[in-house]
């Protein structure tokens, strides 16, 4: 379960977030819309607590961000799943690292790291290009990579930062294809988008951000 | 650890130009380190030698009997800070001025008839006491042993206090110059981390995303510092073993080193390279 209460953010150039109130269940789909620079990514990033409100409080499962400490929010961030418009993958490693390397930087076992990362793979079907390298994908392919990534650690969230940003519509079909898949079996997502027309044609859950404000 | 230690050889690899100039960075700054410390040790040494020069000389009365001038040896061995005691005779003060002066006119003994060369006891001090303050401390109380006197114990108290003079300026200097070298090679050595952060900013921001430990962020850059430590100083001793040889190549003697320095050398390589990355993690990440 995710939590924003009456959050307010402030950047040092005044913007920021004004009272921004927000609740994700599990197993829930929730499109979180809105302008470019209305506050989604800094939402997101409230929740996997790369920032910290100057007022309210921000839930995520067992861990406040009034009184998180922050050798507990590695744990945290293991427990989520993030995907960006712009994939952030390894370029200096296959598929197959880059996916396993969310388990080898939260020390996996070796035998269970083969073993999660093949089916992680599968789940987004990406299982015969396993040894390719990025840079040698699709923008889709390379989306695909990032929500095996994403996944791999069996999250209770996605949260997603405009994870079609990039991707033709077709190609938009299928990511949305495979996250619907995923909250289908219970995960819940929180996707970040400007996408009115994908938003328009869903029946999800949605919240809008303007201003820094969320409008329910 | 498996983890970190691949990620941190991996990571010295993938970066091969900038680990290349890390490497080198490392390697000329040890080199300058090195050429201090051979400085530094060749310097003691030059002191010491100039040092363990230092005597003392107590010339003894004609009218001393060979009874008395053993008693005064005796004496003269017990004061503390006394190495060795060298009795001179008469006849070995003549023979040695003539050396000293080849100057077949003055044969006194043919001249005057008598040899005026006193007997003497030359004294050399032990390690530790060759300073001028010990020196004059030993020849305050040899004088003031029966039958010596001020007058009859000489020493280069002037070479001395200069000596010490420009021993304590070398010092400084060393002191000043091996200080400003440690310190560029640390701020050259944190820099080059600094860049290699920087060309890692994805890396570590997708590390920290998926969950990793500040630890487990860190420690693959204390081993790619680490390893570009150990290799710089490899080099940079090898660059020394080659600099001492060719000093002594073209003048013998000139600069002397032991197994010791490059070792010290090659283990400073690793903890520049590891305090180097500590401090650049420490400040940019």
């Amino acid at each position: 379960m995710v939590k924003i209460q009456r959050v307010k953010l402030r950047y040092s150039d005044g913007e920021g977030l004004e009272g921004v109130n927000l609740e994700v269940r599990d197993g829930d789909f929730t499109y979180l819309v809105g302008p470019t620079g209305a506050g989604k990514s800094s939402v997101l990033k409230l929740i996997y607590m790369d920032e910290f409100p100057s007022e309210g409080y921000v839930q995520v499962d067992e861990y406040n961000s009034r009184d998180v400490r922050p050798s507990e929010i590695p744990y945290l961030r293991r427990r989520l799943g993030i995907i960006f418009q712009d994939f952030k993958l390894l370029d200096d490693r296959d598929v197959f690292e880059n996916v396993a390397f969310a388990l080898r930087v939260t020390g996996v076992r070796r035998k269970d790291i083969k073993r999660r990362t093949l089916r992680a793979l599968a789940e987004v079907g990406l299982s015969h290009k396993s040894r390719k390298m990025p840079n040698l994908l699709s923008g889709g392919e390379q989306q695909r990579v990032a929500i095996a990534r994403a996944i791999v650690n069996e999250p209770f969230i996605i949260l997603a930062d405009e994870p079609t940003g990039n991707l033709d519509p077709k190609t938009t079909v299928e990511i949305m294809n495979i996250l619907d898949k995923l909250n289908a079996r219970g995960t819940a997502v929180l996707m970040a988008t400007h996408n009115f027309e994908l938003v328009n044609s869903s029946t999800k859950r949605v919240v809008s951000i303007k201003n820094g404000r969320t409008l329910t | 650890m498996l983890f970190v230690l691949k990620e941190g050889v991996t990571g010295f690899i993938k970066a091969r130009l900038a680990g290349f100039v890390a490497v080198m960075t490392i390697a000329i700054s040890l080199t300058l380190i090195g050429v201090f410390l051979l400085i530094t040790v060749n310097l003691g040494k030059f002191v010491d030698f100039l040092r363990s020069r230092v005597e003392l000389e107590v010339f003894l009365d004609d009218s001393f009997d060979e009874e008395r001038i053993d008693l005064l040896g005796t004496e003269i061995r017990q004061i503390d800070g006394v190495d060795e005691l060298t009795f001179i005779s008469k006849e070995m003060a003549m023979l040695e001025y003539k050396k000293l002066f080849r100057d077949a006119q003055a044969d006194y003994i043919e001249t005057l008839g008598y040899n005026p060369l006193p007997a003497s006891y030359r004294v050399t001090l032990r390690e530790g006491h060759r300073t001028a303050t010990e020196a004059e401390r030993v020849f305050t109380t040899m004088a003031e042993i029966d039958g010596v006197g001020e007058n009859n114990v000489v020493y280069r108290r002037e070479y001395l206090v200069r000596l010490e003079k420009y021993i304590n300026s070398a010092i400084a200097v060393d002191f000043v110059v091996g200080t400003i070298v440690c310190l560029s090679a640390l701020l050259l050595v944190s820099n080059n981390i600094r860049l290699i952060i920087l060309s890692k900013t994805h890396i570590i921001e997708t590390m920290k995303l998926v969950g990793a430990t500040p630890f487990l962020v860190r420690m693959p850059l204390y081993v790619q510092g680490m390893i570009q430590g150990i290799l710089g100083g490899i080099i940079s001793a090898i660059f020394l073993y080659g600099l001492v040889g060719l000093g002594s190549l073209k003048v013998p003697g000139i600069l002397t080193a032991d197994w010791r320095i490059y070792l010290i050398i090659a283990n400073f390589g690793a903890l520049l390279g590891l305090a180097g990355s500590v401090t650049a993690v420490r400040r940019y990440l």
